[in-house]
């Protein structure tokens, strides 16, 4: 097959789930330059495998495994990278003050305060809680999803869903975002 | 999806989860990735474990860099030596430490090693009792979240070594478990 036409097989097979791959990838580092650092590991990734990708009958699937198993496997390298300058406003939470928001300016702020405090209590758990967290209750994943990604059994997920959230509840309870 | 098992205020912490915002990719980000990964992802693939064998070499004709001050989030008054900066944790319970490196200039291909006291883990790094890895700093301000989880309650001295070239600077934490 030519380059070119590696290149068009590749984007009709991926493309299709650049927005849930992007979201997954987002979800997993937290940051928008983590999360387009492993967006285009993936892609380079998958194209040297572009071979075995034609014949896999899911392939979105196919590519978030492999998405979460880029982020474990090279979870130093990209570890690295949340050295960052405190002055590029890239903490949790800073680049979402743009959003436009239904409710006008007071609701806005008080969004943006709620969510500030989100992004801090989310800080505060440990990766394997956050992410179960994150994928389940913020993206809809299923247990099934979250054990055919992680490889982590469902009695585990449950577990740590049910405590990320226990912690969740008890720091946004301290700190007045929850009565 | 186990709602039937959800308390009301797990059904709280859903909703405040299911209302979390993530901005979308900017425009153009996935035809650039795509371009990327097409034309030199075999190319880069191949390349990439003789460029960090290069990696010492490269830093090489960097300038002549300098590590301020460490500052820590929340601070506590350390149970050890009083002179150093500490962190009071509870047993298994994740504790975020910012770890802030004041840098003249931008350094690319600086290590990190961070060394754990006995009984004390990096989340995602289950364990190891050191962890190295290279990093680059901005000229500024850099933070560095580590996630630490005590597993005993021994605590201890957490040290963070920043290494450029032949130069290092070594921070010290006292670790406290409660």
């Amino acid at each position: 097959m030519s380059t070119a036409a590696n290149s068009q097989t590749f984007e009709r097979l991926v493309r299709p789930h650049f927005d849930r791959l992007y979201r997954l990838a987002w979800r997993l580092t937290g940051s928008k330059g983590e999360a387009e650092d492993l967006f285009q590991e993936l892609l380079i990734k998958a194209f040297g495998k572009l071979d075995e990708l034609v014949h896999i009958e899911e392939p979105g699937s196919w590519l978030s495994r492999v998405m979460y198993n880029l982020f474990i496997d090279e979870q130093r390298r990209f570890r690295r990278r949340r050295l960052h300058t405190v002055e590029e406003g890239q903490l949790p939470g800073e680049g979402l003050a743009g959003l436009p928001g239904p409710g006008g300016p007071d609701y806005d702020n008080q969004r943006l305060e709620q969510i500030r405090r989100l992004d801090a209590a989310l800080a505060k758990l440990s990766d394997e809680h956050r992410i179960v967290v994150l994928l389940h209750d913020t993206e809809g994943y299923k247990m099934t999803e979250i054990q055919e990604l992680t490889g982590v059994p469902v009695g585990t997920i449950k577990s740590r869903l049910h405590r990320a959230r226990a912690r969740l509840r008890e720091i946004l309870t301290a700190d007045g975002t929850l009565s | 999806m186990q709602t039937d098992e959800m308390t009301n205020e797990d059904l709280e912490i859903q909703k405040l989860l299911k209302d979390y915002p993530m901005p979308a990719a900017e425009a153009g980000f996935y035809d650039q990735a795509l371009a990327r990964a097409t034309h030199e992802g075999s190319k880069r693939q191949r390349n990439r474990w003789l460029a960090t064998g290069f990696g010492a070499a490269i830093a090489a004709g960097l300038a002549i860099w300098m590590i301020g001050a460490i500052f820590l989030a929340n601070p506590d008054i350390p149970a050890g030596d009083p002179s150093l900066p500490g962190i009071t944790m509870a047993l298994e319970e994740p504790h975020t430490v910012n770890l802030v490196f004041a840098s003249a200039r931008a350094l690319d291909s600086a290590t990190l090693t961070v060394s754990l006291p006995a009984g004390v883990e990096l989340a995602g790094f289950p364990g190891q009792s050191e962890i190295t890895w290279e990093t680059s700093l901005t000229a500024g301000k850099n933070v560095l979240p580590l996630t630490l989880i005590a597993l005993t309650p021994t605590g201890g001295e957490l040290l963070a070594r920043l290494e450029h070239e032949n130069r290092d600077r070594t921070f010290r934490l006292q670790v406290t478990v409660t």
